[in-house]
């Protein structure tokens, strides 16, 4: 059983038709990369999993519930996955510790020992305890990154998304971010991740969806889609970069 | 000038009456500043209401409390409403009169602030299954609130100073017993000088505990 089914996703915005039917299939304990260039709809595709945004059409199912039923619980189906976006977006009135215990207290009511018992064990996992009480503005990016994740696997989350992971980073940090994921993968966290970063790719998955103009236009390895694929674009898109990774 | 020996000994003798008048000033003054930023915060909660009715209806109640004179408020509640059967003390029309119009200042403040926030913070926040009331209760209004204390602190200071002109609607607060005075011996500039010298007095300890409550909620790392 999938984990996460899209068929035939569509979404509109006035007569822009930003994603054209998208079709994805997330098995639980799988890392799952969807690549494309910028404006393709890769993070209209994440919020519409979460309906953040509301698709126009098509079936989600997140494990077989059709999460646009009229009796979904969207609050409760947001908790169920993890949010990383590109700019960590981390609470910045409240410390590393705060932000991963907000949660914990105010969604899953825990007390307040048992939210910082909690959230201790995900910084710890993340190495970011020694932060704890520092604020968002005095860590580096890389740690924002990992305070974001701390604050989504503490809610215990289905599977965790990210959005360009890399991109709000320095480039010698991809490295580092991809041991990370694959670290957490290895531990049984499934991760689906949208990026436009080859790098980055290169080093968590074999395979890649490739989305463009609204549609999953491939589902190959990168070696693949650089030189095999039929299309000019998709072999310039992924071969362009790959002497530099 | 001859006057001070007399507006000494009247100053002495209205003294219980003066400073009587100066606790029903502090008392206005605390009670608007209380009552003007909660009502304010209810304002400020309605002005990102989902709907559009709401939002122009808060839109209109600041704009109309803005643009309209204090005075003519409390004088078209306190010597107009009785021409309707409605007869309410000068107390009650200051506390109600400058209610409304700080509550429309200070939601002013808060919604300006609400720009400074970062809209990510807002996603980040619904992603996590927060719902409207619990983003605002733990997300956007620690943040502009910390972000509006030099504004919030400023409207208190002007409450202070403003509450003089509730004696112009028969409240008998500190700035109305100084007329008192000096209209008892004539001394004016003595009278006013002194009342000047009280609010200025006044007025600086506000600035000194605004600084302190800007210090406490200065987040480390940041300007504000």
């Amino acid at each position: 059983m999938a984990l996460i089914r899209i068929r035939n996703l569509v979404k509109q915005f006035g007569n822009h038709t930003v994603l054209d039917g998208v079709n994805l299939d997330l098995q639980k304990g799988e890392m799952k990369v969807v690549m494309g260039p910028s404006g393709c709809g890769k993070s209209t595709l994440l919020r519409c999993i979460n309906r953040l945004v509301e698709p126009t059409s098509g079936t989600i199912l997140v494990r077989d519930q059709d999460i646009m039923g009229a009796e979904v619980d969207v609050r409760a189906l947001r908790q169920s996955i993890g949010f990383v976006f590109q700019q960590f977006a981390l609470y910045r009135h409240l410390t590393v510790l705060g932000n991963v215990m907000l949660g914990l207290r105010k969604l899953r009511g825990m007390s307040r020992a048992e939210a910082e018992a909690q959230a201790l064990f995900q910084l710890n996992h993340l190495e970011m305890a020694d932060h704890r009480d520092k604020y968002p503005s005095q860590i580096s990016g890389g740690q924002k990154q990992r305070v974001a994740i701390a604050r989504a696997l503490a809610m215990d989350p289905a599977v965790v998304v990210f959005d360009e992971p890399t991109s709000a980073l320095d480039p010698v940090m991809v490295r580092e971010v991809a041991d990370l994921f694959n670290r957490l993968n290895r531990e049984g966290v499934t991760l689906l991740c949208v990026t436009h970063d080859l790098a980055l790719a290169s080093q968590i998955a074999n395979r890649v969806l490739f989305l463009d103009q609204g549609v999953i236009r491939a589902d190959d390895t990168l070696e693949n889609l650089a030189k095999h694929h039929p299309n000019d674009q998709v072999r310039a898109f992924f071969g362009e970069k790959e002497g530099r990774s | 000038m001859n006057g001070w020996s007399g507006f000494q000994r009247d100053l002495v003798e209205q003294m219980p009456l003066i400073l009587a008048g100066l606790r029903q000033t502090l008392q206005l003054t605390v009670i608007i500043s209380v009552t003007g930023f909660l009502f304010g915060l209810v304002v400020f909660y309605f002005s990102n209401s989902p709907y559009r009715w709401v939002r122009s209806l808060i839109q209109g109640y600041i704009s109309f409390f803005i643009g309209t004179p204090l005075i003519v408020l409390l004088f078209l509640m306190y010597y107009g409403l009785p021409q309707w059967g409605l007869k309410l003390s000068p107390f009650l029309v200051a506390v109600i009169g400058f209610t409304m119009n700080v509550a429309a200042y200070n939601a002013a403040y808060l919604t300006t602030a609400r720009n400074g926030l970062d809209p990510t913070e807002i996603e980040s926040a619904r992603a996590q299954g927060f719902g409207r009331g619990q983003i605002f209760r733990w997300i956007t209004l620690p943040q502009v609130l910390r972000l509006s204390v030099p504004a919030l602190t400023n409207q208190c200071i002007g409450n202070l100073k403003d509450s003089s002109v509730a004696f112009l609607i028969q409240y008998t607060e500190f700035f109305a017993r100084i007329q008192e005075l000096a209209a008892t011996n004539f001394q004016f500039f003595k009278a006013y000088l002194l009342a000047a010298g009280v609010y200025l007095g006044l007025v600086s300890i506000l600035v000194l505990m605004a600084r302190q409550v800007e210090k406490w909620t200065r987040l480390p790392g940041l300007g504000r």
